[in-house]
């Protein structure tokens, strides 16, 4: 069972891309005791070696990333109002009416024009980013530049809630990634293993760039959460996935096409160990993988994923039981393709 | 002010939409019992508390609304979505991927489902009507129909924070601000004797009409009134002539259907005890309780006092706890001057 609790504790924590702090030291506690080796790179990335039962045929690192999306902090007008950039893939229409916690633990506000104040024709429109300002309560430059700086990471207020089998929070993406991969370091596993948290994955896949050049392993699996559409108001060839109905394997994306090998393999691990799959139905977006399987003279890579839906937004949702069932998944095939030599 | 504050994030908390106010309601009650008497929630689901003296010529009432804006359910679709309509003047743009809280029977975390980018349209532009939208409880058609029945309302989910400067933000300030400015007033009134009666009328369905304080009116049919509502403050992309300013005190309305003796009254008691106010000027309708209170049975004379504030409708509405203190003290004032 993949940890319910401890996906909590990480969603919890604030890590826009850039300022994974809090997450990593965070997670650097919970592997200490059960890692071989750790070390922490120029980026921040953590590189946790665990030592399994056996020494691995195949060298394999897994990855998740620590970062989120979220806003920066831009500019402090003359009133107090903090105008913002976002930090990664962040939706415009997401932004509006949320409260958010800014630098140190400031609150603030994204608010909006008074719906009856506006045109008709604006009330179905939504907000441009360059509109929005976040209001802290100051009501000058100079009382804001007291509780507030340029650079500052801003984070969605979020809640933590596991009503009726799903789990619905900020951050899923990608900390329920990264709850997996503690959860591995924690167990006992049958052959060594490198595991890799990277930094400023929503940026650009930048921390995984280096993390997989210094791991230089021969096979990678990307544990991550993917756009699920399975929503009200889209047609089913539409879904991209499901939530609930299992791990996602995906062949091809924006960044990366698959290892045929291992993705065959990833269907037939889920297969003959009767756990739930589904496969990603869209070449859309794009992970870790990309910058992983094209590094040093190529990373034979697979992308394990949770479905999620209203990924990048202030509170997205996966299933516990996908959850706890790609956990399961991501350990068998870790250790077939860790059991087995390159040929 | 903390304990304005306190009691002001209670109100906020109580979930109250227009017709289904009634855990507000019992927490608007609570509040009101160290201070008044014969405190009753009527068949429309108005609170309605009475202090001072029955007996005297001049009867005064205070008007807050209770309710806020949400959603109700309008159906259930065959993936266990539920589909809604707004209940009150919910701000769309707000609504995808916004928490909610469905209140079933029982209570129920939710998602407005939000198209991922990738299947949006018109670069993310056009924002759906509310009746366009859904909610995602995650639960399957059979789940979702025996938790929740049509006609279940919806609000969204925000807890109140603290900003700076004794600003707060939450859902529902729109009008709990002005709620938590009666109780208070009568907290301000409860130790010296009055000399005139006092209720209080926490109203119901203002936000799709104002049946409630019509029929409060009509019950109490006081010889004046005050209704205390929520108006704009100022706030970037706004024109200064539309609004108010934050912190700068009780928002005194004028306008051709609001008493002007009472307006000029309460100006020279915030004169007289020198609490900051700003003037709003209307051409009209006022768009609060006070147009319907105005012309209850033979006519009331009406007053109306404003709490600037700012996104209204929106789930971060934005007060200072300063300005319902002010609006707190001047009717006090007003209660008492004579």
């Amino acid at each position: 069972m993949a940890n319910i609790k401890l996906l909590e504790q990480l969603c919890a924590l604030r890590g826009i891309s850039g300022d994974e702090e809090a997450v990593r030291d965070f997670i650097v506690e919970q592997i200490t005791p059960y890692a071989e080796r750790i070390t922490i790179d120029a980026m921040g990335n953590i590189i946790a070696e665990k030592k399994g039962a056996k020494p691995a045929k195949t060298k394999l690192m897994l990855n998740a990333h620590m970062d989120e999306v979220g806003l920066i902090v831009t500019h402090i007008d003359d009133d107090g109002y903090l105008k913002f950039a976002a930090v990664g893939g962040i939706d415009k229409r997401v932004l509006c009416g949320r409260s958010v916690i800014i630098g140190n633990g400031v609150h603030g506000v994204i608010g909006a024009k008074p719906i009856h104040l506006l045109h008709s024709e604006e009330r179905g429109k939504a907000v441009p980013i360059n509109d929005m300002y976040l209001d802290i309560g100051a009501s000058s430059r100079e009382e804001a530049e007291k509780a507030v700086h340029l650079g500052d990471s801003v984070c969605f207020h979020s809640l933590f809630d596991t009503q009726n089998g799903m789990i619905r929070s900020r951050a899923l993406d990608d900390r329920a990634g990264c709850a997996i991969l503690i959860d591995m370091i924690q167990s006992e596993l049958p052959y060594d293993m490198t595991f890799v948290f990277c930094v400023q994955e929503e940026v650009g896949t930048r921390g995984s760039r280096t993390a997989a050049y210094q791991v230089q392993p021969q096979a990678a699996i990307v544990v991550e959460t993917t756009t699920a559409a399975d929503i009200a108001g889209v047609p089913s060839e539409k879904h991209v996935c499901s939530l609930g109905k299992g791990a996602v394997i995906s062949f091809m994306d924006r960044g990366t096409i698959y290892d045929r090998a291992y993705y065959d393999l990833a269907l037939d691990t889920a297969r003959e160990e009767q756990l739930p799959y589904q496969i990603k139905q869209a070449v859309a977006g794009g992970n870790d993988a990309g910058a992983i399987h094209a590094t040093r003279d190529g990373v034979r890579t697979i992308a394990v994923s949770l479905a999620c839906r209203y990924l990048h937004s202030a509170v997205g949702q996966i299933a516990q039981d996908d959850f706890h069932s790609a956990e399961k998944l991501i350990m068998k095939l870790a250790a077939r393709i860790a059991g087995s030599e390159q040929v | 002010m903390e304990q304005l504050k306190e009691l002001l994030f209670q109100l906020c908390s109580a979930a109250g939409t227009p017709g289904d106010e009634n855990l507000a309601a019992q927490q608007a009650k609570q509040a009101l019992e160290p201070y008044c008497t014969d405190i009753t929630i009527d068949h429309m689901g108005n609170v309605i508390a009475f202090m001072g003296d029955p007996h005297a010529e001049r009867q005064v009432m205070l008007d807050a609304h209770i309710d806020q804006i949400g959603m109700i359910v309008t159906q259930i679709d065959g993936d266990g979505f539920l589909h809604v309509a707004p209940c009150g003047g919910v701000d769309r743009r707000v609504l995808p991927g916004a928490p909610v809280t469905v209140y079933g029977n029982e209570t129920l975390t939710g998602i407005v489902c939000c198209l991922p980018p990738h299947l949006v349209e018109d670069d993310g532009n056009k924002v759906e009507p509310v009746d366009k939208m859904a909610v995602d409880l995650g639960l399957t058609k059979e789940e979702a129909e025996r938790k929740v029945s049509l006609g279940d309302r919806i609000i969204m989910k925000c807890e109140p924070r603290t900003l700076l400067n004794h600003r707060v933000s939450s859902a529902a300030l729109d009008d709990r601000a002005g709620c938590a400015a009666v109780i208070r007033c009568a907290q301000l009134l409860h130790d010296k004797p009055l000399k005139c009666g006092l209720t209080i009328l926490l109203s119901t369905r203002e936000e799709t009409g104002s049946q409630g304080a019509k029929t409060g009116a009509f019950r109490i049919f006081p010889t004046e009134a005050i209704a205390v509502d929520v108006s704009f403050a100022d706030q970037p992309g706004v024109a200064a002539y539309k609004c108010g300013k934050l912190g700068a005190g009780p928002m005194i309305g004028v306008s051709p259907t609001l008493d002007r003796e009472m307006k000029d009254k309460l100006v020279h008691i915030a004169k007289d005890e020198e609490i900051p106010y700003q003037m709003e000027v209307m051409g009209g309708s006022t768009g609060t309780n006070a147009d319907a209170i105005g012309t209850t049975q033979s006519g009331v004379r009406t007053a109306l006092i404003s709490i600037p504030l700012r996104y209204m409708h929106t789930p971060v509405e934005v007060v200072d706890l300063e300005d319902i203190e002010r609006v707190a003290k001047l009717m006090a004032s007003y209660i008492h001057h004579r």
